[in-house]
């Protein structure tokens, strides 16, 4: 081997390493140049100012819109191809406020959750303990979950890559949300988290009343103490008030409906810690009226049987929350309210309704023109 | 003999920048403040509370456990040997405990504290009815502490949960929460104005020193069994489980909260 035939060799190698680095280093700039435009989440009149957006998945008109589209799309499933399409929006749909009113879920293969579905509301400010019983830290980390989960949709993230790949809208979507058009999991994870965070609820005839636009109906008022009093009915200590209009703590209570527990799926199977054997979240009360069934098992069909139940309905137990004191046996079972105080404290509920909300065209289905 | 008279002015300039210099260094790197950091401790009968533990006995005989304790300071103030007072206010003025979230059970204070001797210091347990103003926290967890409009407004100072046994063997929860009171006319409605139920706590035995440079490391504790003995007995069987509403208990609370803290040096 002479000097003269190994120059053109090196030359060439050089000149590919050249290509080669410029293409990578091409494609690294695109994503370090990319820019997709920030979205900005108005934080509504009396909500908190700390919202939980994590600093690896910043809000963008780009990726709201795509997580949209994702959102509502049942390729998701990996097996729409097989008549088993399915969405997220099968079971959190917009008119109820995204939650399910058939109660649990209904995943691809026929099983059904093991609780009932919760709603998409206001999970912004969801501290990270999402689901019944804080057990998921993140949207993130949920969407990543429900694809193999078999109560949902019963799928393989490959799968599901390959469905939503296979649509070509969606890569050049993913480069403007993303800056390439790799389809990851962790990419699709991202983006309908991102627009989920953009599902507020800020405009019911509550909100209006705080806002000074609007006022309430005498019953609404009365209904208004009786739930921040606790000679009322006391639930604001768990689901909220006026100064805490999210209308839960996201702390977890065993609401005394029970008096034997199922600790497969409560709070106490996350924290190993007695107190909350039987315990689940407080969720919000937003669009109560929208959300049932109610409980974590939905054995409430009506917003009449809830009220009924923290009425005269409690159950003892040592493990009922220290907070539900009025289960007093032989005492007491409950707020004991009269058939007005009832109706009073329904009106006050049904103001939590937003309707401005479960119509918003910006969360609506994207594929329904 | 000009050369000499310039050599010794450019001595002297030279002295006098070095001089300048040198008294600017000692100025800016000697510090004349340092910090506090108080800790929080919650302890029943001298020992650390458990939670979710029966074999506790107040003055009044119930059996009770203890579950969780969330409340406000504010209005810190140190009293010095030399009879000044510093307010604790520079970046805020207020602190919020929560025994089931660590991070607040340290408050790194943010002001700095002038070097020397303090003999005591004191605080007050909930809000002056002026600062416990509706509204003034957005953000959970305080947002949480919300006390209703209908009480009064603003926010609890306290909450000390847990159960107690009845007489019948039963477990109930307490909820010992306190904030703005509020007296009843016959019908039930409540006659203004309410009542501030927050009181200043004065800890006499609370003397420190403030090193400038470093930082002292303060223990409020609080001693739970306290709440329930001093002056007043509390017993809940006679209260039940829910006191908000109940000024004469709130006043209990109030008056007995005198001496359920104490002042510890941590000099770990």
């Amino acid at each position: 081997m002479n000097t003269k035939t190994l120059r053109p060799e090196i030359g060439l190698v050089l000149v590919f390493l050249l290509l080669f680095s410029a293409c990578k280093k091409k494609e690294e700039d695109d994503i370090e140049t990319h820019n997709p435009t920030p979205y900005t989440l108005e934080i509504p009149h009396g909500f908190p100012t700390n919202v939980n957006i994590p600093e690896d998945n910043p809000l963008t008109v780009e990726g709201i819109k795509l997580g949209r589209y994702l959102f509502y799309d049942e390729r998701m499933s990996g097996k729409a191809d097989q008549g088993m399409g399915m969405s997220c929006s099968t079971c959190h749909q917009q008119a109820y406020a995204f939650d399910n009113p058939a109660g649990q879920g209904t995943g691809t293969t026929g099983l059904k959750t093991k609780n009932t579905v919760l709603p998409h509301i206001n999970l912004a400010w969801n501290p990270g303990t999402f689901g019944w019983n804080g057990s998921v830290a993140s949207i993130e980390e949920d969407v990543l979950l429900v694809i193999p989960d078999p109560t949902e949709f019963a799928s393989t993230w490959p799968d599901v890559i390959a469905a939503i790949s296979a649509e070509p809208m969606y890569p050049p979507m993913f480069e403007a949300a993303f800056g390439s058009k790799e389809i990851t999991p962790e990419r699709i994870a991202k983006a309908i988290a991102q627009f989920m965070r953009t599902m507020v609820s800020q405009d019911s005839k509550f909100d209006r009343v705080l806002r000074s636009e609007d006022n309430f109906t005498e019953s609404e008022r009365r209904g208004l103490v009786l739930f921040t009093t606790e000679e009322g009915a006391d639930c604001f200590h768990c689901h909220g008030a006026p100064g805490n209009p999210l209308m839960t703590t996201h702390l977890f209570y065993n609401n005394a409906k029970d008096t034997i527990f199922d600790t497969s799926s409560d709070r106490y199977s996350v924290t190993n810690n007695p107190r909350d054997i039987g315990a689940y979240k407080a969720t919000t009360l937003r669009n109560i009226e929208l959300t049932g069934p109610y409980m974590h098992d939905g054995r409430f069909q009506t917003l009449d049987e809830v009220i009924n139940f923290y009425s005269e309905g409690l159950l003892y137990s040592e493990y009922a929350h220290q907070l539900m004191h009025k289960v007093y046996p032989p005492y007491g079972q409950g707020a004991m309210l009269n058939p007005q105080e009832k109706a009073d404290l329904k009106a006050f509920l049904l103001t939590l309704t937003d309707t401005v909300f479960v119509n918003n065209p910006d969360l609506s289905n994207p594929f329904q023109k | 003999m000009k050369t000499m008279k310039i050599k010794i002015a450019l001595f002297v300039l030279a002295a006098l920048i070095f001089t300048s210099c040198k008294k600017k260094d000692d100025t800016d790197n000697t510090p004349v403040t340092g910090k506090i950091a108080i800790s929080f401790e919650h302890f029943i009968n001298d020992q650390p509370a458990v939670v979710n533990d029966y074999s506790y006995t107040n003055a009044a005989g119930n059996v009770y456990s203890f579950f969780l304790v969330r409340y406000f300071i504010s209005d810190v103030e140190l009293y010095k040997s030399d009879g000044t007072t510093l307010k604790i206010d520079d970046w805020t003025d207020h602190f919020y405990v929560d025994t089931d979230i660590p991070h607040t059970l340290l408050w790194n204070v943010y002001d700095e504290i002038s070097s020397g001797y303090f003999d005591s210091l004191s605080f007050r347990f909930g809000f002056s009815d002026a600062k416990n103003q509706s509204f003034m926290f957005v953000n959970q967890p305080e947002s949480n502490m919300v006390w209703p409009e209908e009480l009064g407004g603003g926010y609890h100072y306290l909450q000390l949960e847990g159960k107690w046994i009845d007489p019948n063997g039963i477990k109930i929860g307490y909820a010992f929460h306190l904030g703005r009171g509020q007296h009843y006319d016959g019908s039930g409605n409540p006659i203004p104005p309410f009542i501030d139920n927050s009181f200043r706590v004065s800890l006499p035995n609370s003397a420190f020193s403030v090193k400038a440079g470093e930082t002292t490391n303060i223990v409020l504790r609080m001693n739970i069994e306290n709440w329930f003995e001093e002056p007043h007995i509390y017993d809940h069987n006679q209260w039940g489980g829910d006191i908000m509403q109940q000024q004469p208990a709130m006043l209990l609370a109030k008056e007995n909260g005198w001496n359920v803290f104490s002042f510890h040096l941590n000099n770990n």
